[in-house]
């Protein structure tokens, strides 16, 4: 069963390209220990949640709701990610041809694509989602054990639809188009998660409480719109049902999908030697150092996902605006550790993109330019791309406050030069522009440019309020 | 299945947005080593991706020794070997690792696997190398160790596209020695490069595409008949069959 090439062996391949490319096994050694103290840690938190919920039982409407909003949570946050990773497994990463190549019947090479898919995206939930799971079934709630298949039930179906969704668009857009289509995918949903967190400061309690209200399944149970949460919760009927929809669902969209597969127009779709022309433009300079920043510029505006991932970063301007329009009673100084904190994430951002994009670094080394112009310009690109971000909200807050820029400017400057020096020697993980190019950076750069963003954002916050705690009481006198 | 032909591949046709390959007919027999010419852009690589079976062609048909690439693609595949003309590597797998894959995947026997495995390793140098990840490797040790792959399940077809790119000169004598081996015991292959003196060593008939059109095709003397000249060099009848 497991000798090759049988199914379970090639999902064992893949299984393995996977877990090697990803980002745990991509990181530094010493960083896995913390990781897996941070799980004991939350396992234990996990328990207590655990204990907790068993304590203080909810009726079951509200958990059908708990439930139902959980599911459809999950399901957009693993659509956009499937999107993505059906991307790269049918054209990124370049293996598609090749197995398409061998004798291996193709509709088996698609099968596990698509269930390799739907173990990467499902992986991360049902760790985070086991660690209530199991303090729940510690404390004799053995039903929310059910979470694993129905989590991985979904998970079939989610990788399913995106497979089919990117195969579609691949065939009218292209592989970079569609793979854009999955950023702002992710985008879209990020920002409505966003907003809808943010939905108790501008929505009156009462509407808010007749909107939950009015979810609520009532007498009759709610229906087929509740089945899925029902299985969630463990009850044997409904979760036997959501598998066996689960698995119809991707058997569906596998048989449609396999005789494209095999005759190759699926993988064709991505391969177009004639290619679309651009607009080229290009302004040759005298100077070594305005050649490099302006290549850096390049590089850095045609980096895929460019666009997604500068909002994802800024939504943290959300609050800024709010309290520089007045709709959030929080004093201005506020604002100056979200800047500061925005800067150094958007800093470690630019470099880690010119870090990662930069796959000729022997070609620059081989000109004649002194050794210290690359990452020059690579800190001038990525400080100017950072504070055409930050500025106007900066100078906004000046405007309001002079007296703020004493501090604002010294640590704007302070966390960029600190991130940019940083996020050079340890980029964040980020996708590679080309295709047929796996995944660079480590955690440890996520982790080192995080903890930096939040040092210099604290520093301002000490420098501005000296008793930072006076601030928490002043806001939990005016709530 | 017994077949007179390696490959016959009759009226292809191929367009994406424009005709890249236009009503090209191929044939080379069992022992051949076939190159296949042209200027960038000339439709090379696509009429490769066709025959391996990659590409559905918009029109014709394709046989590799007898078996319908179109209507079984998998017979086919199983005697057929495709590089292409970027090697496709995981880079997170060591080359055993890589071959040990490419080995299931065309069901060669395990014991026989890693015998061909280790000699192929071996000869290409790469044995040292053997259990390093090949994400670090130089772009010749990664043409070698995909060389290393397409040949590891012994198939009677090969087509590689610019199978020297990034050796060395003692490996590319290495590989042309191999292939020319290959051929010796029956099999057949088709490459495509753009030095014009390996496939005017090495090849026992070649085909100049322009256009996506097979403009001219057999030996050097053959071709040289094609320009009309009595003497000069496969650069200078490629330079002027390809011209305008």
């Amino acid at each position: 069963m497991f000798n090759p090439p049988s199914f379970f062996w090639l999902l064992r391949h893949e299984l393995r390209v996977l877990w090697r490319g990803s980002i745990l096994v991509r990181t530094h050694r010493y960083v896995l220990l913390p990781t897996f103290i941070v799980a004991v840690v939350f396992q234990a938190v996990g328990l207590l949640v655990a204990r907790l919920i068993v304590q203080h039982p909810v009726t079951e409407n509200i958990m059908l709701l708990a439930a139902n909003i959980n599911l459809v949570f999950l399901f957009v946050l693993m659509f956009s990610r499937a999107m993505m990773a059906s991307t790269d497994v049918i054209y990124a990463r370049g293996d598609a041809d090749f197995l398409l190549a061998s004798p291996i019947p193709p509709n088996r090479v698609l099968a596990v694509r698509m269930l390799g898919v739907a173990c990467s995206i499902v992986a991360p939930w049902l760790l985070l989602a086991g660690v209530l799971a199991n303090g729940l079934a510690v404390c004799g709630s053995f039903w929310a054990l059910a979470a694993y298949p129905m989590l991985a039930g979904e998970a079939l179906i989610v990788a399913a639809l995106a497979f089919a969704l990117v195969v579609a668009l691949v065939g009218r857009i292209g592989p970079v188009a569609a793979r854009r289509a999955g950023h702002s995918l992710a985008l879209f949903t990020g920002v409505g998660i966003f907003i809808l967190g943010q939905a108790p400061r501008f929505v009156p309690q009462s509407t808010l409480a007749a909107f939950w209200t009015g979810l609520l399944p009532g007498q009759e149970g709610g229906g087929l719109a509740y089945f899925f949460a029902r299985g969630l919760l463990g009850q044997r009927l409904p979760l036997l049902g959501s598998l066996a929809c689960a698995c119809l669902v991707f058997l569906f969209v596998w048989v449609f999908l396999a005789g494209p597969f095999a005759r190759g127009t699926i993988t064709a779709a991505g391969y177009r030697p004639s290619g679309r022309e651009g607009v080229q433009q290009a302004r040759f300079r005298h100077s070594a150092s305005s050649t490099l920043l302006a290549k850096d510029r390049r590089l850095l505006v045609r980096f895929p996902g460019l666009f997604t991932q500068i909002v994802y970063r800024s939504l943290t301007l959300v609050p800024v605006i709010a309290i520089l329009l007045g709709k959030v009673a929080l004093g201005v100084v506020v604002t100056v550790p979200l800047l500061v904190f925005l800067a150094g994430q958007l800093g470690s951002f630019f470099i880690s993109v010119l870090a990662v994009m930069d796959d000729m670094p022997q070609l620059i080394a081989a000109a004649p330019v002194a050794a210290t112009a690359v990452p020059r310009a690579a800190f001038l690109a990525s400080a100017q791309a950072s504070l055409m971000v930050v500025a106007l909200p900066a100078v906004a807050v000046m405007v309001r406050a002079p007296g703020l820029g004493a501090v604002l400017l010294p640590c704007l400057a302070g966390v960029l030069v600190c991130n940019l020096v940083l996020g050079r020697r340890f980029p964040i993980p980020l996708n590679r522009a080309a295709f047929g190019k796996s995944q660079t950076g480590t955690l440890l750069g996520l982790v080192l440019g995080v903890s930096v963003s939040s040092a210099w954002a604290l520093l301002s916050w000490l420098i501005l309020a000296p008793h930072p705690l006076a601030g928490v009481l002043e806001l939990s006198a005016f709530s | 299945m017994e077949s007179a032909w390696a490959l016959r591949a009759q009226g292809l046709v191929k367009s994406f947005g424009r005709k890249v390959v236009d009503g090209l007919n191929l044939s080379i027999r069992p022992g051949e080593l076939y190159a296949l010419l042209g200027a960038n852009g000339a439709g090379k690589t696509t009429t490769l991706r066709m025959i391996a079976g990659l590409t559905p062609p918009d029109k014709g048909g394709i046989e590799v020794f007898g078996w319908d690439v179109i209507t079984t693609p998998l017979a086919a595949k199983a005697i057929m070997a495709w590089l292409p003309d970027e090697p496709l590597l995981y880079d997170k797998l060591s080359p055993l690792e890589y071959l040990e894959f490419i080995a299931g995947l065309w069901q060669v026997a395990p014991a026989l696997a890693r015998s061909r495995a280790d000699e192929l390793l071996d000869l290409l140098g790469l044995w040292p190398h053997r259990a390093e990840r090949c994400e670090g490797f130089s772009r010749g040790m990664k043409q070698k160790t995909v060389l290393a792959g397409a040949l590891i399940h012994d198939p009677k077809f090969l087509l590689l596209d610019e199978p020297f790119t990034g050796l060395d000169a003692a490996s590319a004598r290495l590989v042309k020695t191999l292939l020319t081996k290959h051929v010796q015991n029956g099999a057949a292959i088709i490459f495509t490069t753009h030095i014009l003196e390996v496939a005017e060593r090495l090849a026992s008939r070649i085909g100049i595409l322009c256009g996506g059109k097979l403009v001219a095709e057999g030996g050097l003397d053959e071709l040289r008949g094609h320009t009309g000249f009595d003497s000069g060099t496969l650069e200078d009848v490629f330079l002027q069959l390809t011209a305008g």
